[in-house]
């Protein structure tokens, strides 16, 4: 009988008030939600061209004005060419960034993509026991990472040094010594680079092997009865059948490396003499700890126009316009 | 002759059985288990450590095994009044759930709402989101910690919580599914007197559980892991979080190096666990999304 009575109810017209109201509903509440994050866009937009620190009281809207003056394009024109502190330790961040991403990236693809065509061959039963393991560190909460290699890279008591005087070789000061380098980068940033691609690899492996999974195998087997040597497949076949894989595991891999922090913050929080200083690090210092929000918040702009230039630049260079 | 050039009988097995095997498997074997070893070995050297004295971590060459295993190491954390764990694991769970299930409420139902409803300027509305998914968080998180600390929610558990109910990222994945719902269904459960919000909990919802549970799992586990936002927000030391807590503890430690590994130990390692049993949802999720 009820049922009845609903069906009565509900005519056609009935039905497309109750899902407009349904809508209504929903649409209101998000609209209201998504204003605020237009206000705080906003907001971000306003305040890199602002001298804004939080400490001061400033004009009557949001604090800007007043003690927190409005400057104009001189926050960027500082970051190209001011000789203040800041501007300095901005270019050595920018430059620190590109070191750490353009290690990180080419050497996550050179154990990502072997290990994980590697992994693909051999039997179902390993296959998944080893990419459990090789996924753990993924799992790991970066503080944990930091600090676990924080205790191998240890100067006195770390394994990494142990091994280094086993084969006869001096021990490093790896967080701490400003002096020592390799191929024109501090042994800190190697340092850094190699907790970071340990704990990262695990990702893009997952992804390659989905990727590898999904390929047609018959090219591959086809190439190998007519004699091409497996690296010959690997490298004309496998390659650019995951070619779309390798643009999305090139661009999320640089993203992510543009933006670290965590690793680095714990691990040497920019030291030695700001060796480690990275662009995500020198915008937290600047915003959180010195109170230059302004700064900080013209420093977030770069970063973020350059991940877009990034990701529009690796878009255009790995695009393929086939399928198969 | 042509049977000499295509000798299908006897390739086809071979081939079939396995692709790309001529490197040979046990040189397959041996690379892979090298980068077995190259991952473990620092969880291994983190527990090991943690049972050492702290006298023993600066022995030089060092030990591997401890040579007086003892778990005074964790006997002084559990008994330390100024580390209550209990309640940094409470303030994680807290964040990491409220987190998770509100983000995938609003992306079920906001979701459900793009796939399935037409109104005026959704397409408008569905744009903003993503743009919204291509805005990195660093953009926002000055003027976010602003508003924050006007509201006077620093140092409290919801001003972790608030800025993420909504999650565009979410809304786009969850739209996805909610378009392969058939419409007939919905209809049905319309035409039966159901009104839209019980079609909603009751039609929708168990439809979309696997990619709630994928979604799911990320969310809690990006939250449970995360660092910097945290760190910002919550300044007072008995509302933190897990990871915020362990770098304090870590700085307010020097030179006892065991036993920030033990700290280390009980921190990530309970939780590992956790994902460790969820590993299939979240290697789906990469996979599926490439999202971290």
């Amino acid at each position: 009988m009820n049922l009845n009575q609903a069906r009565k109810k509900k005519s056609k017209g009935g039905l497309a008030i109750a899902k407009s109201r349904f809508v209504i509903g929903v649409t209101v509440p998000l609209l209201l939600y998504e204003s605020l994050g237009i206000f705080v866009l906003g907001w971000a937009f306003v305040l890199m061209f602002f001298d804004y620190s939080s400490g001061r009281l400033g004009g009557p809207i949001l604090g800007l004005g007043g003690s927190n003056p409005f400057v104009g394009f001189s926050h960027f024109i500082e970051m190209i060419k001011g000789t203040s502190v800041e501007a300095n330790l901005f270019r050595t961040s920018l430059r620190n960034t590109a070191i750490f991403a353009f290690a990180v990236l080419p050497m996550n693809l050179a154990i990502t993509l072997p290990m994980a065509w590697l992994l693909e061959s051999i039997g179902n039963r390993f296959k998944a026991l080893y990419r459990t393991i090789y996924f753990l560190p993924v799992l790991t909460s970066s503080v944990g990472v930091a600090l676990v290699w924080m205790s191998m890279y240890d100067a006195r008591g770390g394994w990494i040094n142990a091994i280094i005087r086993f084969f006869g070789g001096h021990p490093v000061s790896w967080l701490s010594d400003p002096r020592a380098g390799f191929a024109g980068v501090s042994v800190a940033m190697w340092a850094v680079i190699i907790a970071y691609l340990w704990q990262d690899y695990g990702y893009n492996m997952v992804i390659f092997i989905a990727a590898l999974q999904g390929i047609p195998h018959e090219l591959e087997e086809a190439a190998l009865i007519d004699g091409a040597s497996p690296w010959q497949v690997f490298r004309r076949i496998t390659i650019p059948l995951i070619r779309p894989t390798m643009l999305f595991v090139c661009v999320m891999t640089m993203l992510s490396s543009f933006q670290v922090f965590d690793i680095i913050q714990v691990m040497t929080n920019g030291d030695p003499g700001y060796q480690t200083q990275v662009l995500m690090l020198d915008i937290y210092k600047n915003a959180f700890r010195y109170q230059n929000l302004g700064w900080a918040a013209a420093e977030s702009f770069v970063l973020f126009v350059i991940v877009m230039v990034v990701t529009i630049f690796q878009m255009r260079i790995l695009r393929t316009d086939w399928e198969y | 002759m042509a049977a000499e050039y295509f000798p299908v009988t006897t390739a086809r097995p071979k081939q079939s059985s396995r692709k790309s095997p001529r490197l040979g498997r046990p040189l397959a074997y041996v690379i892979l288990t090298l980068g077995l070893v190259f991952t473990l070995l620092p969880f291994l050297m983190m527990i090991l450590s943690s049972f050492k004295t702290n006298t023993e971590m600066l022995r030089v060459p060092p030990t591997f095994l401890p040579e007086h295993a003892s778990l005074e190491n964790y006997t002084k954390i559990f008994n330390d009044p100024k580390l209550p764990l209990l309640r940094f694991y409470g303030n994680s769970a807290f964040v990491a759930i409220f987190n998770s299930v509100s983000t995938l409420f609003t992306s079920a139902l906001i979701g459900y709402m793009f796939a399935k409803f037409t109104f005026p300027g959704k397409r408008i509305l569905f744009g903003w989101f993503l743009t919204m998914m291509m805005i990195p968080s660093q953009i926002t998180m000055i003027p976010s910690y602003l508003i924050l600390s006007r509201l006077g929610l620093i140092n409290s558990l919801w001003g972790l919580v608030i800025f993420s109910a909504v999650d565009a990222f979410g809304i786009f994945m969850l739209r996805q599914f909610c378009e392969t719902l058939p419409s007939e269904l919905l209809d049905a459960a319309r035409i039966d007197g159901a009104s839209e919000w019980q079609i909603f909990g009751r039609i929708v919802i168990p439809q979309l559980s696997a990619p709630l549970a994928t979604l799911g799992i990320l969310n809690f586990m990006g939250n449970w892991n995360a660092y910097l936002w945290p760190m910002i927000v919550l300044q007072k030391i008995e509302v933190r979080t897990l990871p915020i807590i362990l770098t304090w503890f870590n700085s307010t430690h020097t030179g006892q190096a065991a036993l920030v590994m033990a700290a280390t130990v009980l921190i990530i390692m309970p939780i590992l666990f956790v994902f460790l049993f969820f590993q299939r949802w979240i290697v789906q999720g990469f996979t599926m999304t490439g999202f971290k």
